[in-house]
């Protein structure tokens, strides 16, 4: 049977997270993004001045800036954003006790695994329902070494100073026009500090759900890893399918201080009415360590680039990022290192799957600074194509100023080659299994890295997208 | 040979803002006036090569529209991501009316 | 893209029409000039009237800053003149040249924008060959340029330059190969710049008709210059079914100059169309070459080597463009940069919806030199078709200090040994185009600047 026909039925339309609760949210802002927004946003969180300042700063700066012309085709975004919801908050306050969460919410998030998952092997759990945290608890042991854990409001309200001192620093709001629109109307998020050499033994997870049709969610996420600590934070994010597009903007500042070591996991499962624009940056100081893992298999357009800022001697970034673009998806996604000190090494390696009419660019930055002295980069990008209709493109941005660096990058695309098909075949695998087990050893190389009930879900989602492959 | 060159009258510069300017030499500079004081910077965000002089001033430094990037106008050195690198200072003397900065 | 129409607006920009610079200029060249091509000229002035000035907000100017690098308002475009050469009173830098030099099927002098002499061997004349002046060959075979000059290869809409060369070009090359006929011995063109202050616009058109072989090395040489000057050539090669090409590009001008070389290459059926570009010489290099492979078995081997010092600056913007299926091209540039020299290397493998069974490759790899040398490079993949392979790679580094030390340990100075490694590392590129005279000439004239 051709190669066509054998992965004609692996589409996204089983989409399993395709469910839509029936509740009523306390508060919602009108449609689109004015001043008024603003100031509603702020108030119902009864914030200081100065963030009310920041945000309305920031939506001046969004105004200003123009839709970018490059990455994904964002040319109808606009007329999307006229009618998206930008706050919808679901209930009246967080909770930390899950039996206090409202029922509806709560069936949302068990029929997602949540606190099943709480249970077994993580740290802590953080759940956003639309554009409010509903839930956020910590394991008592990590709350005593003096873990916080929050959402990203109570971090504002609970650790005053902390915040200021790092909010907004990373990414400024002038960053990009979505970084600014983060800034004027963010909600929901983490607040993440981890005190000097405490190291968490499972992640941190935190679930973001958007439930209503036309909604916009902007998450901002402030992480601090202190000297020596370490930490693994996860993210999942899922939605409802709805036939008008929905939005996603969230901004992620993490600081790693001397010797840390932080890992960031995303799992994007968002439905594929989704824009998902993201800006996530890490600055990684001394012998601190940065990743970045990043899967991206959901939403209509993806814009997100992880960056590592590498500010101080001997520190250390990575991104690893898998992409899969099926029917009418573009993941433009990517990586980005900025060699700014002596001995710093980073490596980014990314696999995109690109299916039927799917779309997958890889954007990435790899850049030595005078000075960066003995920096060392890595750069794989390795692009699986499956239908003669799917798209793939990669560029690279290589910038080096410094004679005492070794910066590589190398890329291949092919398709699922008929040999490897017809030789597991005659090993007696159907060509669905056979398919499945190559897409499987293609990101196996990042899956692995993944804790185990990640890597097993990630597979599974995998093989949902082979299954009913062979006509 | 550094020499003084006259690019601005301290009137053209409203006081805690900016204005572009060039030597004549193909320098592109930045005057910045806070609180009173002059100062004079490279016109070029260390970051992606924008100009500076469309920022803004304030506390001290001198922020790029483009990216957030900000500069202290003394030093030059970068305070904010996502620029790292410092963008060059030039000396500065107002004589008079008139303000007159040093180049190579 | 290279080969995408610039962005043109409606407003007339006027940006880059200067004192010297402007349409009077574009009308007195076509004044005795026959209709078509007086139409053609002035088409393309308006195109460049109208294209905005490329800016580093555009992904191919991105490190190229002309705002900085070329002052347009300052050049006075050298006009058509008719000029006389002798090999004997040439300016010894053209001579020495010219003397280093091997047998040639057809040599071809231009100076300052003039074709000053041409001499095809008679063989080839017998057959059909032609080797003429552009200028000339306007009169003398005006169906060949009605049909080809500026029109599918290089046409003005491609870009701001492109526009300005097809409006102002005074002379050149044109060189036509009839089926069949195969040339033992390359052709030789050697181009002489010497006036400072000058904008001087040359365009090359080669077409190699069905299963023809040829091979043309095109060498632009000069004195240092101490006033800012434009050397802008415009090449368009057609390599038709079966044919075989290798075109070769060696850039060597003093210091000084703004070197802009455009070139597209169009691979018929079954055709092999190789190129070799070769920085070493001006302030400023951009070269812009969109190799298309436009028949089904097409093949290009694209080769690039440079060596910057001093603060030279290389910019090389390189498309392997994919239409047909079951094409082949393999890219490889390689760079070394000394002083605060400056490498940017931009190329991009397009393979096109339906250009089945493509394998394209790229490879960029650079050595910096010293502490303030630097290179860029942006490999990027555009693939729309499933059925291909494809890669690249770029790497940056330094001298492989285990080559080094091999060699010192074996007793040879430190100076000697770096530059042995240098020259093994570019030496690859020019092992896989060994076209006679050229690798010795190259070798040469690199082992010259390391003696710095």
């Amino acid at each position: 049977m051709p190669q066509n026909e054998v992965v004609e039925g692996l589409d996204l339309d089983q989409y399993k997270y395709h469910f839509i609760t029936e509740d009523e949210p306390v508060f919602r802002s009108g449609r689109g993004l004015n001043e008024k927004v603003v100031r509603e946003i702020s108030a119902q969180k009864d914030e200081p001045e100065w963030m009310l300042n920041f945000r309305l700063k920031a939506l001046e700066i969004y105004n200003k800036k123009p839709m970018p012309t490059w990455g994904g085709d964002l040319s109808k975004l606009e007329s999307v954003l006229d009618e998206i919801y930008f706050y919808v908050r679901p209930q009246d306050k967080m909770e930390r006790s899950w039996d206090d969460v409202p029922p509806n919410i709560k069936e949302t998030f068990e029929r997602l695994g949540i606190p099943e998952a709480e249970q077994k092997v993580l740290a802590g759990v953080g759940a956003q329902y639309e554009s409010e945290m509903v839930y956020h608890s910590l394991k008592e042991e990590w709350e005593k070494k003096g873990v916080i854990f929050d959402s990203i409001e109570d971090g504002l309200k609970n650790h005053p100073e902390l915040f200021r001192e790092h909010f907004g620093t990373v990414i400024p709001s002038a960053d990009n026009k979505f970084s600014a629109m983060n800034s004027a109307v963010w909600s929901g998020g983490s607040f993440v500090y981890i005190p000097p050499g405490v190291e968490l033994d499972t992640p941190l997870q935190a679930y973001f759900r958007v439930n209503q049709e036309q909604m916009g969610q902007f998450e901002r996420t402030l992480i601090i890893a202190d000297e020596g600590s370490k930490a693994h934070y996860i993210e999942g994010c899922t939605a409802p399918m709805y036939s008008t597009e929905s939005f996603h903007s969230g901004v992620i500042e993490i600081v790693v201080k001397p010797g840390a070591h932080f890992r960031y996991t995303t799992i994007q499962n968002w439905s594929n009415n989704m824009y998902n624009l993201v800006t996530q940056r890490a600055m990684v100081h001394e012998n601190a360590t940065m990743e970045w893992l990043d899967g991206n298999l959901g939403s209509k357009l993806t814009m997100k680039y992880p960056s590592c800022y590498l500010v101080g001697e001997g520190a250390h970034g990575s991104v690893l990022s898998i992409a899969y673009s099926g029917d009418g998806q573009h993941q433009d996604t990517g990586g980005k290192v900025i060699h700014a000190a002596p001995n710093t090494t980073s490596q980014i390696v990314s696999k995109s799957i690109s299916k039927g009419t799917g779309r997958s660019t890889y954007r990435g930055l790899c850049q030595v600074h005078e000075g960066s002295v003995n920096s060392k980069s890595n750069v794989e990008c390795d692009a699986l194509l499956i239908n003669e209709t799917s798209r793939t493109d990669t560029y690279p941005y290589i910038e080096i100023e410094e004679k005492k660096s070794n910066i590589g990058h190398e890329a291949t695309v092919s398709k699922v080659g008929d040999e490897q098909l017809f030789y597991l075949m005659s090993r007696g695998m159907n060509e669905e299994e056979a398919m499945a087990l190559i897409v499987r050893g293609f990101i196996e190389p990042i899956a692995k890295l993944l804790p185990l009930e990640y890597a097993v879900e990630l597979n599974r989602l995998i093989e949902l997208e082979m299954e009913g492959s062979v006509g | 040979m550094a020499e003084w060159i006259r690019i601005a009258g301290i009137e053209d510069c409203r006081e805690n803002g900016c204005l572009h300017a060039t030597t004549g030499n193909g320098e592109e500079i930045v005057v910045v006036r806070w609180e009173g004081e002059f100062f004079a910077l490279e016109d070029r965000c260390s970051h992606q090569d924008f100009p500076l002089s469309d920022g803004e001033v304030m506390d001290g430094t001198l922020e790029c529209v483009f990216h957030g990037a900000r500069f202290d106008i003394r030093t030059g050195d970068a305070v904010q991501l996502p620029a790292i690198r410092p963008v060059r200072t030039f000396p500065v003397e107002v004589r008079g009316d008139d303000i007159f900065v040093q180049v190579e | 893209m290279a080969a995408s129409p610039a962005n043109v607006t409606g407003t007339g920009l006027m940006e880059g029409v200067t004192d010297h610079i402007n349409r009077e200029v574009v009308e007195s060249l076509a004044a005795d000039e026959p209709q078509w091509l007086r139409d053609r000229r002035l088409e393309a002035w308006s195109l460049y009237e109208r294209t905005p000035m490329p800016t580093t907000r555009l992904e191919e100017w991105r490190y190229t800053n002309l705002s900085r690098k070329l002052k347009l308002e300052e050049l006075v475009p050298l006009p058509w003149e008719e000029r006389s050469f002798s090999p004997e009173s040439a300016p010894a830098r053209l001579k020495d040249a010219m003397a280093r030099d091997r047998e040639a099927s057809g040599r071809l002098v231009e100076i300052d924008g003039s074709v000053a002499w041409v001499e095809l061997a008679e063989e080839a004349a017998s057959k059909g060959v032609i080797l003429t002046s552009l200028r000339k060959a306007v009169e003398s075979h005006p169906q060949i340029l009605e049909e080809l000059l500026a029109t599918e290869a290089l046409p003005a809409n491609l870009g701001k330059f492109q526009a300005l060369s097809a409006a102002l070009w005074t002379d050149g090359v044109l060189l036509y190969v009839p089926k069949g006929v195969r040339l033992e011995n390359p052709v030789r063109v050697t181009r002489w710049t010497s006036q400072a202050g000058r904008a001087l616009f040359s365009r090359t058109l080669i077409v190699a008709e069905g299963a023809s072989q040829v091979s043309f090395v095109d060498e632009c040489v000069s004195e240092d210059l101490d006033a800012q000057t434009l050397a802008s050539t415009g090449v368009e090669v057609f390599a038709r079914d079966g044919a075989q090409v290798q075109f070769v590009s060696l850039q060597r001008m003093g210091k000084g100059p703004f070197h802009l070389s455009q070139q597209r290459t169009l691979a018929g059926r079954d055709s092999t169309l190789d190129t070799l570009n070769v920085g070493l010489g001006a302030t400023t290099a951009r070269v812009d070459l969109n190799a298309q492979l436009r028949g089904p078995g097409a093949n290009s081997d694209m080769l690039g080597l440079y060596f910057g010092d001093g603060d030279q600056h290389f910019d090389f913007n390189t498309s392997q463009d994919h239409v047909a299926p079951n094409a082949k091209s393999d890219l490889l540039y390689k760079g070394a940069l000394d002083g605060k020299a400056q490498s940017v290397f931009r190329g991009v493998i397009k393979v096109h919806r339906g250009a089945q069974g493509t394998d394209a490759y790229q490879t960029n790899r650079n050595l910096l030199l010293s502490e303030r040398a630097r290179a860029d490079s942006l490999p990027n993949l555009e693939i729309e078709a499933d059925d291909v392979r494809c890669s690249h790679g770029a790497t940056v580094g330094q001298l492989d200090q285990n080559h080094l030390f091999y060699l010192m340990s074996r007793g040879i100075s430190r100076n000697v040994a770096e530059r042995l490694v240098v020259m093994g590392f570019l030496g690859e590129v020019l092992s896989r185009l060994p076209l006679g005279g050229v690798v010795e000439k190259v070798t040469e004239i690199i082992d010259e600047k390391l003696h710095g």
